[in-house]
């Protein structure tokens, strides 16, 4: 009679990804102007911020890019004064631009492969939102086959096909104690697919003032056959066995208004307004293969709104071999207070960059810049796991770039 | 040009100084010491039973001791301060205490306890004295509010015992032990005993020693008033916990009526629909959902059992389970309405006295349909609630953090002070095999 009916009610693991720490580093040189200048810049990079652009390069160039980003949040309970620091970690965010066509024609094609988000942050086990987050990296790349055409001299159109592969690596603990009263373990990795469109319009009066019009689409990943490995107590091994995992992640669209025109003979001044289509992220849902009485399907609401972004930056040709430029942006979150996770601290974020291109030759160009981000502090009780108090992130990214011309 | 190559080693050299400094983000928003708070934490002492002790897992063992709530309040009272704390911990060679037990086994989702009894203190019933410096935490397993001022009890309690000269065992009360110490800050939680006794034996009062008795108000009032006049008599300060809902424990959630007829069905064979139990008023009655069945019932082997009769226990209308191993429809409510009576002059007193109350007692009517305490949820729920040790009764590391939580949230909001919260997710649930 020792029978006793006992139903384990664990909390099923609720897995997160980041959607947000968008650090845009695709062009080194609109990087230096805070990710302003879609209108100034007609280059392989106009792949990225405006297809249309392309068609109004002279020449064909191929460029290789490199950043580091280095995202390093912070957060402190409420009713505590002890501070938790993320792990000091570098991603290296990078993209390579091509172009091809016949010199000073009507059309050229190119092609682009970066990666529009990722990032990483690790805040171990041993902080109050182990239960919600141990560590997470994620990035997604995007590969853009574009073409572009000059309908007349003075604008352009054009249009890319974007394929992305996006991977994701996280972890976070389980409240179920080992013999050792050690917590559990949920690690999760996996890859994913998916496919959208980025095209644009490009005009200018003269050689001086010119105007930006671009729509990158939304990119609905799917990610299949993930792997969700548990470490757990023997005597819950059956209740969660490691097993496959699939979930869908949809990366927001863009649409961008980018403006520049000259200030002085030497200086331009470059402005672009984004409004990001957030709105669409609505829930993470993770379908386990093996469900169990304790490992169920999950549903994480996140309710993300569309956010906005402004950048302004100025490029100043310092001699005929060296531009200097400098930038500031504003960018309001799309993260609500109750729904900010320890994935993504997010809030509103002020940044200042400042870059150079310098010409090593008739050929080759250097350009190098720094973006600083600050994630303003943010006081917030999540709506899921009841986290309570305070995060602040700074971002440091220097960048560099070479770029080949002929 | 070549100034700005020249210099561009110098200019990295510059970004990488500002890169290290601003790298890391400083939050500003700051949680100090308030400076105008009047209290005064440099002694402090913690009296009550076995909640202050640390006991849990059905015993009083080293790694409890060292998570006791008031352990982790004095820790954080240290930037406030707060004094040493000590504890009349078990040695390394007899951490183990009085013994504990520990979860052997999940046979078909079903817990199976087995009795730790290595590195013991025990010797033929007796603990091995503690010898020490003076100690803060106080707390006596089993201590009885109604048994407070009574020098007899210490001779019945081994773990009061462990705590006095041999001279002073039997006539040494426990107001006389706590009092006397130049405290300046304390925490009382006394009178869970007081009800919690009477209800575990389903509320049957057989024990001679005077543990099962309910305490009634009259007398409750008489000595909380008397030993709170004696711990406030220099103008001290402290905070006093209200006694839990006993009938919100898992000792008594835990053993459904559902439960018990599934398994007896299942041993059978055949589908079983009644339990019988005999209560005050009716010597056998069918069981209903809202009659308690105490914890250890489960393992007693005694539902079904035909030994020295036909009818199988409490399966038969004339062998009903005894009254002691439940808490049915009527006696539950009764002790319910007593605990609030009880509460109420917990609270009345602590008020007279300018006293912070932590509110033990909603807390755990929280926990009954439970809280999410930072992605991990917490109930009443055996084992997998988190809160509870495999006693059913005393709390888990995590369960004591949560506590302390609540203790430092009631001395915070009475006298403005700011003693920072307990980080609960450092501390385990209940470990699994």
């Amino acid at each position: 009679m020792r029978k006793l009916l006992f139903a384990l009610l664990l909390a099923s693991p609720t897995l997160t990804f980041a959607q947000g720490s968008q650090v845009n580093t695709q062009g080194i040189r609109a990087l230096g102007m805070s990710g302003a200048g879609s209108a100034l810049f007609v280059d392989e990079t106009s792949i990225f911020y405006n297809p249309g652009a392309l068609s109004k390069m002279e020449n064909n160039a191929i460029s290789i890019g490199a950043s580091a980003v280095m995202y390093r949040s912070a957060f402190k309970e409420l009713d505590s004064d002890v501070q938790h620091n993320t792990k000091f970690q570098v991603t290296p965010p990078f993209s390579v631009f091509a172009t091809f066509g016949p010199k000073n024609s009507w059309w050229k094609a190119g092609i682009g492969v970066y990666t529009p988000f990722g990032g990483a942050v690790d805040w171990g086990t041993e902080w109050p939102g182990r239960y919600e987050l141990n560590h997470l990296s994620m990035r997604a790349i995007y590969i853009q086959p574009t073409l572009s055409f000059k309908l007349t001299e003075n604008f352009g159109i054009g249009g890319g096909f974007v394929y992305n592969l996006g991977s994701v690596d996280l972890s976070r603990s389980i409240p179920v104690f080992d013999q050792h009263g050690n917590a559990g373990r949920a690690e999760l990795s996996g890859v994913g697919k998916g496919m959208g469109f980025n095209v644009g319009v490009h005009y200018n009066l003269e050689e001086d003032f010119a105007i930006s019009l671009s729509y990158r689409s939304k990119v609905n990943t799917k990610l299949e056959d993930g792997d969700a490995v548990f470490t757990v107590p023997a005597a819950l091994g059956t209740s969660f066995p490691n097993t496959k995992f699939s979930a869908e992640l949809p990366l927001p669209s863009s649409f961008n208004l980018g403006i520049t025109f000259p200030m002085g003979e030497k200086l331009d001044l470059a402005a672009d307004a984004t409004l990001i289509g957030y709105s669409i992220y609505k829930e993470l849902v993770f379908d386990y293969e093996n469900n169990t009485p304790v490992l169920t399907d999950t549903r994480q609401p996140k309710k993300y709104e569309n956010a906005f972004s402004g950048k302004v930056g100025l490029n100043y040709e310092a001699t005929d071999k060296l531009d200097l430029r400098m930038g500031a942006g504003y960018v309001y979150t799309p993260v609500r207070g109750q729904y900010v996770y320890a994935e993504t601290p997010d809030n509103n974020r002020i940044m200042g960059s400042v870059g150079f291109t310098y010409n090593l030759s008739e050929k080759f160009d250097l350009s190098g810049a720094y973006t600083f981000q600050r994630i303003m502090e943010r006081t917030v009780k999540n709506v899921e796991t009841q986290l309570q108090g305070t995060y602040k992130t700074n971002i440091h990214a220097p960048g560099i770039s070479l770029t080949y011309k002929w | 040009m070549k100034t700005f190559q020249k210099n561009i080693k110098l200019y990295c050299g510059l970004a990488a100084i500002a890169l290290m400094a601003s790298c890391k983000p400083e939050i500003t928003r700051e949680f100090q010491p308030a400076q105008n708070a009047n209290v005064d934490f440099s002694k402090y002492i913690a009296v009550g039973n076995s909640l202050t002790a640390g006991f849990a897992d059905g015993g009083l063992y080293l790694e409890g001791q060292n998570v006791a709530f008031p352990n982790l309040v004095a820790e954080k009272m240290k930037t406030h301060g707060g004094g040493t704390f000590n504890t009349p911990f078990f040695s390394e060679a007899q951490s183990n205490g009085s013994g504990y037990y520990r979860l052997k086994a999940l046979v078909n989702g079903q817990p199976q306890l087995e009795w730790v009894s290595d590195k013991s203190a025990l010797n033929n019933g007796v603990l091995t004295k503690f010898e020490g410096t003076e100690i803060n935490n106080l707390g006596i397993p089993g201590m009885r509010l109604d048994h407070s001022g009574v020098g007899l009890v210490s001779a019945g309690n081994m773990y009061f015992a462990r705590l006095l000269p041999s001279s002073e065992v039997g006539t040494k009360s426990y107001q006389d032990f706590v009092d006397n110490r130049n405290h300046t800050f304390f925490s009382f939680w006394l009178g869970n005993n007081d009800v919690l006794g009477y209800a575990t034996n389903g509320a049957v009062n057989d024990n001679p020693a005077g543990t099962t008795v309910l305490t009634n108000e009259q007398t409750f009032r008489a000595v909380y008033t008397q030993f709170i006049g004696k711990l406030t008599a220099n103008g001290q300060k402290g905070v006093v916990g209200t006694i839990p809902d006993v009938t919100t424990i898992p000792f008594f959630t835990t053993v459904t009526r559902k439960a018990l007829l599934d398994a007896a069905s299942a041993a059978s064979g055949q589908t079983i629909t009644n339990l019988f139990i005999a209560t005050k008023t009716n010597p056998s009655r069918p069981a209903t959902d809202n009659d308690l069945f105490a914890l250890p019932f489960s393992s007693s082997g005694l539902l079904g059992n035909t030994t020295g009769s036909p009818a199988p226990y409490g399966l038969h209308p004339d062998r009903p389970i005894e009254d002691k191993y439940v808490l049915d429809t009527e006696e539950a409510a009764a002790i319910k309405t007593h605990i609030g009576k009880l509460n109420a002059i917990i609270k009345e007193i602590a008020n007279s006295k300018n006293l912070a109350v932590a509110d033990a007692n909603a807390m755990l009517t929280k926990l009954k349909t439970g809280i999410n305490y930072n992605g991990v949820g917490v109930s009443s729920a055996f084992i997998t609630g988190n809160a509870f040790s495999l006693d059913g009764i005393h709390l888990t590391p995590m369960g004591n953090a949560i506590m302390a939580n609540l203790v430092i949230d009631a001395i915070n909001s009475k006298y403005g002070t700011k003693l920072e919260k307990v980080d609960a997710t450092d501390f385990r649930g209940v470990k699994l095999p």
